[in-house]
Order: structure tokens, then C-alpha cells, then sequence
């Protein structure tokens, strides 16, 4: 894991929450909103959020125009919303840069992030942009619509060089690929999140066995 | 020699919100190039794109150079090169 999430419990305070963020939203809350419905969370993904012995702090870094913020943080707003354990605290990115470079993407600052912290603020895991397996479909989808149309390989170049009719081709394609991804990209979030949740649990399981044993001192002695 | 106006397309990530350094630029152009400019183009596209075309050429490409393009002037400096016929 990267360097650990540096937050004071104030600052984390001050941050948006969810309903907040949604009122603060200037573009893409209707599509934003329409994100939150029209789909289940699976009840065992639920069940690991619920089984939480105390909730959690998540720290959200989006801006409302982020397309991928548009599509994953409705679903951190559902799953904190159906289990009650998950505290949302919202940053705009352009607005707070140092905790942004606290979380970056190799040399970008990709958002949604999610920073998932204990009641002391204490990193447990973190979810930046999308789920890799996502990212790697993106990528087949691409390199699937190359192979068929060669000529649209300019756009590996720059959308800038192709004509107006491939590049609303292209865009053809991209709506119609992200409408056959939505279920799967749930599912992937959610299981990106719920591994998180779940080595937070696995965490305390083994810290509250620990703190039966005896300490090393009483051993010795 | 005479001049010849030059066409410019500007795509930007709308997913990244570039839309206010795609406007400030176009803005810069228009400013910069007036009457030597045929055609400005903004082009929403996604992908974390923000490229520079002048007649068929790309000037900046932000996966090739990185970030956006330093200084308007570099490409106004560059559209009048091409714009020599």
C-alpha cells in the first residue's frame, strides 16, 4: 500500500457528507441521482458492510463533472446509506490538493477516491478511479473495436485527427459499451469495496484475539 | 508570400472537465490568430484527451507531451508557420 492516509478527525469533519455533495452539484445530478437507482446490491456483498463492529470513516475525493465519479460514488452512497456503517466525508479534488496528493494514480490525480479509515483515522484501504478488471475490459474493448476497424486506429494518435464521422462512431461504440458494462461495474465496485470492508473486519477479528493473550511481559514472567 | 487561415480542432476530456482550459485556449486563439484562423473546432471527447490539431497536425497531445500545452503563444507561433503558403 502507498503512504499511509494523513487526516486529523477534525478535518475529516469538515468535508461534505453525501447529501451535501448532491446538493452542492452544479452538473450530472440527474444523471447522478438516476445511478443511485435501478439496481440491488447483492444481500451477501450487504451483509460484509453490515457485519462491521463499528463503522467506518470513508473519505470521498470526486468533482461532480467526473464521468467515473458519476458512476461509482452513487454506489459507496448506497452501501453506506442500506448498511449504516460507513460515515461519507466528501472533498472537492481542485479545491484540496494536498489531500488529493496524498492518493494519486501513478502520476495523476484520477478521481473518485475512496480512502476507508478506522474510528482512530487510521488507513484501511483505499479505491482510486475503477476496478482494474473494468480498466482492463476498457482496454479489450478498445483494442476488439482496432482489430475490426483498423482505420480507427487514429484515434490511439488523437481524436483530434479523425474525421467527424468516425469520431461519432467511435462515441457510438462508447455509449453502447459503457450501457453493457453498468451491471458488471457494479458488481466489480462492490467487490473492490467489500474487500476492503472485509480486511477491516479480518483486521479487528485478529486484533480482539490478540487482546486476550497474555502480553509478553506476563509470559516472561 | 501570402498567408493562408489555418484550421484549429481543440479535443478535450469532458470527463476530466477541461472544458475552462479548452475555452481559454480557444479563447487565446481567437484572440491571438483573429483573421488567420479558418475554422476553431472544440471536439468533447473522454479518455483524459486534451490535443491540439492545426490544419491536419498535432501541435500538442497531452498523452504524447503531458498536461496541457504551456504557452497559447507556442501554438499561435506555430498555426502561423503553417499558415505561410
Amino acid at each position: 500500500m502507498a503512504d499511509q492516509f494523513q487526516i486529523s478527525a477534525d478535518r475529516f469533519a469538515s468535508g461534505m457528507t453525501y447529501e451535501q455533495y448532491k446538493t452542492q452539484m452544479t452538473q450530472r445530478r440527474d444523471e447522478f441521482e438516476a445511478n443511485e437507482r435501478g439496481w440491488e446490491i447483492d444481500p451477501d456483498d450487504l451483509a460484509a458492510f453490515c457485519a462491521l463492529a463499528q463503522p467506518l470513516n470513508v473519505l470521498v475525493l470526486d468533482e461532480d463533472w467526473c464521468d467515473d465519479g458519476c458512476w461509482m460514488l452513487p454506489i459507496l452512497g448506497r452501501l453506506a446509506a442500506e448498511s449504516g456503517k460507513l460515515s461519507i466525508r466528501i472533498f472537492l479534488r481542485d479545491q484540496h490538493p494536498d489531500l488529493m496528493d496524498q492518493c494519486l494514480n501513478g502520476a495523476f490525480r484520477s478521481i473518485p477516491v475512496f480512502v476507508f479509515l478506522d474510528a482512530n483515522f487510521k488507513e484501511l484501504g483505499r479505491f482510486i478511479e475503477r476496478p482494474a478488471s473494468i480498466t482492463r475490459l476498457r482496454e479489450d474493448g478498445l483494442r476488439w473495436v482496432m482489430e475490426m476497424r483498423p482505420e480507427f486506429r487514429i484515434f490511439e494518435t488523437s481524436p483530434a485527427l479523425a474525421s467527424e464521422q468516425q469520431r461519432e462512431q467511435v462515441m457510438l461504440l462508447v455509449r453502447a459499451f459503457a450501457s453493457q458494462y453498468a451491471p458488471l461495474l457494479r458488481r466489480e465496485v462492490v467487490r473492490d469495496l467489500r474487500m476492503i470492508v472485509e480486511r477491516a473486519n479480518t483486521q479487528q477479528l485478529l486484533s480482539e484475539i490478540i487482546a486476550t493473550f497474555p502480553s509478553p511481559s506476563e509470559t516472561q514472567a | 508570400m501570402t498567408r493562408r487561415p489555418v484550421k484549429v480542432v481543440i479535443t478535450y476530456c469532458t470527463a476530466c472537465g477541461y472544458e475552462s482550459q479548452a475555452l481559454e485556449l480557444a479563447g487565446a486563439l481567437m484572440r491571438g490568430l483573429r483573421t488567420e484562423l479558418a475554422s476553431l473546432e472544440l471536439v468533447p471527447w473522454h479518455d483524459g484527451t486534451f490535443d491540439v490539431v492545426v490544419d491536419g497536425e498535432l501541435l500538442h497531445s497531452m498523452l504524447r507531451d503531458g498536461g496541457f500545452p504551456d504557452d497559447p503563444d507556442t501554438i499561435i507561433a506555430a498555426a502561423r508557420e503553417r499558415g505561410w503558403g
